[in-house]
């Protein structure tokens, strides 16, 4: 009997592995954010921004207000968000590894048997959680707006689904941002920089030079997330984003990798 | 259990640590010891892999620091200098967060939280707030982080710093009790905790290794120079006594001290190195018909010891 309990141990110990390391890792971060009023305050303030300008605030395309384009439609607010995001994400992404380098819990995080990737994928989700919640919490507006008209709700999922394939990019930008300092202003300020950067750069085209108008746009977010506030879910988009979270994590596991800090 | 052969570390050139080397048995306490900026908190740093050395190696159970790390990782406990700690959390949601990471199994969690929290004496904070605890109760936190995977090493840098006496003293009986059934390390710029928690010491200076040893062995080392003090009486002088003395072989130098007996000689003597004073000595003070009132050995004690191999140059 002894035998058989000192087999299975191991064998038990081992199945949670580096999915149960990366959870609770991610569930730490959770933690933090929710058990301080700070989230709350986040989540507030983004709701109040986006109900403001849904509503009380005219389009700057056409001019319209939302009552004037008489349109049951989500698409003006969609295609502000990842404006609103760029200010947002980096505030849930500043801390997330500058503070543990700044009090030291850094040297304990990374002294446990947990691998660097575990580490930057357990905080980005821990983030990603946090950005869910956030999106989530505006499907209230989205239904207040269905009920006053044909909504086509279809374009409403893609168009969430694109915005959360944007926001994990940012996500995974503003982590890697805050590998690279201790100081969570910092981080936060060079997450919005490079979020902005990368949202606007197809714009730069028309200054640099016509020929580098499709490299350009290659490259920006806003240009992938064109098609997707549409309601037009395109797998290159799809894979843009991935590919931006890979980089950007894998450049986050080599600033944890290279420890010079002391 | 704990080999370090050849570590060296050099931040921007400068040695930090310079070919140390050292082993450590199984539960064995070993007290690292060096004035601040030796080297102690670079080799724990090394030990626990939370930065590469620049050369030399470290194995821990036949397993190399840096081709398996997480391996060396999961066999340790570490507190770091700082003791940093989550202080948003409560003591027991971040016990039960390092017991997750450290791989204890889910249905042992709870188990493992109690018994750390009764040994380190935190039983009854765990649903207290880490921000809102004593320097103290920050430490015990600390050392229960430590344990939670009941490893069989434990890594601590100056478990003691910042707590009151009191404290120090518990610090202190809880380290002797957890060494009863583990390895551990600890570092401190303090000598009496070494003389009274560890088997062993090591000592550092400058990125070197001074000496290595249990604190008996360290005193007769150091000790080879004798030091005698001599009492007498009878001599007609002082000047006849100390004269007569230093003319005995292998006395390298003769010095008045007071005595308490005014009518008493005293004089302290210095041994070249290698030579028992005592008994030529005493044959000398007879053979003149002097009286001799107390020959007794100076022992160099460890504050001595300890002074002597980290004299600044």
């Amino acid at each position: 009997m002894n035998d058989t309990k000192s087999a299975a141990a191991p064998a038990a110990a081992k199945v949670p592995g580096a999915f149960g390391n990366v959870m609770a890792l991610a569930r730490r971060e959770l933690g933090f954010y929710f058990n301080s009023p700070v989230a709350y305050i986040t989540i507030t303030l983004f709701l109040v921004v986006c109900g403001v300008y849904l509503f009380a605030i005219d389009e700057p395309s056409s001019g319209l207000s939302f009552f004037e384009a008489n349109e049951a439609s989500m698409r003006k607010l969609f295609e502000m968000i990842p404006l609103f995001f760029i200010f947002l994400v980096p505030a849930i992404t500043m801390r997330l590894i500058a503070e543990e380098k700044r009090s030291g819990t850094i040297e304990l995080l990374v002294t446990m048997p947990v691998t660097d990737a575990q580490i930057a994928l357990g905080k980005f989700l821990g983030g990603l959680f946090f950005l869910v919640v956030a999106l989530l919490a505006t499907v209230p507006l989205a239904i207040l707006v269905g009920s006053l008209g044909n909504m086509d709700t279809g374009l409403v999922i893609g168009g969430y689904l694109g915005l959360l394939f944007l926001g994990a990019a940012y996500l995974a930008i503003g982590l890697m941002a805050s590998s690279w300092t201790d100081n969570q202003i910092v981080a936060y300020l060079v997450a919005a920089i490079l979020c902005a950067f990368f949202f606007f750069v197809d714009g730069m085209a028309e200054v640099v030079s016509v020929g580098a108008k499709d490299a350009l746009a290659a490259l920006s977010f806003r240009a992938h997330f064109k098609n997707v506030a549409r309601g037009v879910v395109d797998t290159r988009d799809i894979v843009f984003y991935l590919s931006v979270i890979g980089v950007a994590l894998v450049v986050t596991m080599q600033s944890l990798r290279a420890r010079n800090w002391k | 259990m704990i080999e370090v052969s050849g570590l060296t570390k050099s931040y921007d050139g400068v040695k930090a640590l310079n070919n140390v080397s050292f082993s450590v048995k199984r539960g064995e306490i070993v007290g690292f010891l060096g004035p601040n900026g030796a080297g102690k908190t670079t080799t724990m740093k090394i030990l626990t892999c939370f930065m590469p050395q620049t050369s030399g190696s470290v194995t821990v159970a036949g397993k190399d620091i840096n081709d398996d790390p997480l391996a060396v990782r999961s066999m340790m406990g570490y507190l770091p200098e700082s003791n940093p700690l989550y202080l948003d959390m409560l003591v027991y949601d971040y016990l039960r967060h390092v017991a997750t990471v450290r791989g204890v199994p889910a249905d042992k969690r709870h188990a493992r939280i109690k018994e750390a929290c009764t040994m380190c004496g935190i039983a009854d904070r765990v649903g207290q707030r880490i921000g809102t605890l004593s320097k103290g109760y920050k430490q015990r936190v600390g050392l229960a982080q430590a344990l939670i995977h009941d490893p069989d090493i434990l890594i601590l840098d100056e478990p003691t710093s910042g707590l009151d006496p009191n404290q120090i003293v518990e610090i202190r009986n809880l380290i002797r009790r957890l060494g009863e059934n583990r390895t551990i390390i600890l570092s401190t710029h303090n000598l009496p905790e070494v003389m009274a928690t560890c088997t062993r010491m090591l000592i550092v200076h400058k990125g070197q290794l001074v000496a290595d040893g249990t604190a008996a062995e360290l005193e007769r080392r150091e000790s080879e120079t004798q030091r005698v003090h001599v009492e007498l009486r009878g001599a007609a002088s002082q000047e006849e006594a100390l004269a007569a003395l230093r003319a005995l072989d292998g006395v390298a130098s003769a010095t008045p001290v007071l005595t308490s007996d005014a009518n008493a000689i005293g004089v302290e003597l210095v041994a070249a190195t290698g030579a028992d004073l005592r008994a030529p000595l005493f044959q000398a003070i007879v053979a003149r018909g002097w009286e001799l009132l107390e020959l007794r050995r100076e022992a160099l004690d460890l504050e001595g010891i300890f002074r002597k191999l980290t004299k600044q140059v």
